[in-house]
């Protein structure tokens, strides 16, 4: 294998003025579990259709596997899965799979025996019906079995884990954990738990660009921080703006649950002088919780601006 | 050509396991027994429609009018059911995503195109041939006479010019988005291409001679094809080579 299973440089790709890929530079290392991150929009599907020879560059280099991203070579060390899978509604599962196999010109006794570890796999065997009668998650786990088939090199998974189940989600990424080193799995998605659970490298893409390219560590030890989840009784507008010019807090903005969410900058000054400012301001202290940065801050602080500061919850 | 066996074998058997057969045969099977029916009771039917002072007089219907009755509906009917069944021979699959799970497998383009016409292309062959058997038979059995050689030469020479239509199909199909606009581009082809046919040279040289050369072939008069033909299998495989050619920089 090349030291770098995808190696991209410069890829730019326009459709008319919309400019959807601006100058992508990436490499993803032979063996490795990477995770390519991005919200709605920001060019991951654009990117795997380039490295698929689905869509062509507008400029930019890409190679994959040493080759041509399009070049049949290339196509026989790949498997992919797209987002939506889509098989012939009148083929049953094993069908597909045989298909599939043919069409990568195995062996038929091989590709018999790869048929039923791989219908194990997805937890199929012994499923008669044909594809068009399938639920969406059997789909997606006949998805995966069809990119398995030919034994990749290199696999390409566009939200491979969206229509399981927490029990599938656990079963594809206990696999694809146990690729690593024996194919390079190039992984596509919006669920950060799961990027966080199985990836060594992880590259964040917005509207694209490349934000961060970084082993997964690395990048949670440069741009997250801790965090305080704070909730308060009564107006909290002022006491926000008091905590924002504090020297020991970074952002601070809105959370989901209505409290506030403060990016610290000394964890230890938090503990010591938050409960003090929220008594100085006559509030009430609801929660205060100190957490861990976790893979979801660094998207967040890199992808989304900071939202504009409201009240914290009032609490009767 | 990479995958081209195996794609054409599931092309087939898509054929004889999804409605495409069960339509394309039945079609030309109603066609080809209707065909020498109609032929023995149309007669009938326009005497049926004299009125006082008005006497339609009709020469007895023979073999030729249910040759005639054939190659008209497979000149009009069944190629209009060719073209809304090819409209999505290739966007349907664009459409519906099925053409992500192969053409990111080792299968070229051009063997997925390939396989399409082969395909359809036989299927359209075999299911004539079928009919057209039928019309013999129905023929000899109406009217106690059936000469092979007129029937099989208009059969044949339509199936040139069908051929050739379903490779305007694939070619069609392959530059849209919907199903039902490459059915409507095949249909604009069909219009223009009658609208041309009617001008003389035209018919003597070029694939617009297989528009009206099978009727006048059921009649077994004889027609010169010669060129007609020629230039049709070229046109075929530069239709081919087109639809090749766009389709490797289509976006997918």
């Amino acid at each position: 294998m090349a030291d770098a299973a995808i190696s991209i440089r410069g890829l730019t790709k326009h459709y008319g003025s919309t400019v959807a890929l601006d100058g992508v530079d990436l490499d993803v290392p032979t063996g490795s579990v990477f995770g390519f991150l991005g919200p709605n929009g920001a060019g991951k599907t654009t990117t795997l259709r380039v490295l698929l020879g689905l869509t062509t560059a507008s400029s930019g280099e890409v190679s994959v596997l040493g080759g041509r991203a399009s070049s049949i070579d290339v196509r026989r060390c790949l498997g992919y899965l797209p987002d939506v899978p889509e098989f012939y509604p009148w083929m049953t599962g094993r069908e597909v799979l045989r298909l599939s196999g043919r069409l990568f010109d195995l062996d038929a006794s091989v590709l018999d025996a790869r048929i039923e570890a791989l219908l194990d796999l997805a937890g199929l065997t012994g499923v008669k019906q044909k594809v068009g009668g399938y639920s969406r998650g059997m789909r997606q786990r006949l998805g995966i079995a069809q990119a398995l088939v030919n034994g990749p090199d290199l696999l390409l998974l566009d939200e491979p884990t969206s229509a399981l189940d927490p029990i599938g989600r656990k079963d594809v990424l206990d696999m694809v954990a146990g690729l690593r080193g024996r194919a390079t799995v190039f992984f596509s998605t919006h669920i950060l738990a799961d990027v966080e659970r199985v990836c060594d490298q992880v590259a964040i893409l917005d509207h694209g660009r490349v934000l961060e390219h970084a082993p997964l560590d690395d990048l949670k030890a440069r741009h997250s921080r801790a965090h305080l989840a704070l909730e308060v009784t009564g107006d909290a507008t002022a006491f926000t703006e008091a905590l924002r010019a504090q020297p020991w807090t970074g952002s601070v903005r809105p959370d989901v649950s209505g409290g506030l969410r403060v990016d610290l900058v000394d964890a230890d000054a938090a503990r010591l002088l938050a409960p003090r400012l929220v008594a100085d301001f006559g509030l009430g202290l609801v929660r205060f919780e100190i957490a861990e940065a976790s893979l979801e801050d660094v998207f967040l602080a890199l992808v989304l601006p900071t939202a504009p500061i409201t009240s914290g919850r009032a609490v009767a | 050509m990479n995958g081209l066996s195996t794609f054409l074998g599931k092309e087939v058997a898509e054929f004889l396991r999804t409605w495409r057969v069960w339509v394309l045969v039945g079609i030309i099977v109603v066609m080809a027994v209707s065909s020498p029916v109609m032929a023995r009771l149309t007669p009938l039917l326009l005497s049926s429609l004299e009125t006082s002072g008005i006497t339609i007089t009709v020469p007895d219907p023979t073999w030729r009018d249910s040759y005639l009755q054939w190659a008209g509906n497979l000149g009009e009917l069944v190629l209009f059911a060719l073209i809304v069944m090819l409209g999505g021979v290739v966007a349907g699959e664009l459409k519906s995503g099925t053409a992500l799970l192969v053409l990111t497998k080792p299968l070229t383009r051009p063997a997925f195109l390939l396989a399409k016409f082969l395909a359809n292309a036989g299927f359209v062959i075999a299911a004539t041939v079928i009919g057209a058997v039928v019309t013999w038979v129905g023929t000899l059995w109406l009217f106690g006479e059936a000469p092979v050689r007129p029937l099989v030469a208009s059969t044949a020479a339509w199936l040139v010019w069908a051929v050739c239509f379903i490779a305007v199909m694939v070619l069609v199909s392959s530059l849209v988005a919907q199903p039902l606009a490459g059915a409507g581009l095949g249909f604009g082809v069909y219009v223009l291409v009658s609208l041309v046919g009617v001008w003389g040279p035209a018919r003597r040289w070029s694939p617009l001679g297989l528009l009206n050369g099978p009727t006048s072939l059921a009649t077994g008069e004889p027609v010169a094809l010669t060129w007609p033909i020629v230039t049709t299998v070229l046109l075929t495989a530069a239709l081919l080579a087109t639809a090749v050619v766009t389709f490797r920089r289509r976006e997918l």
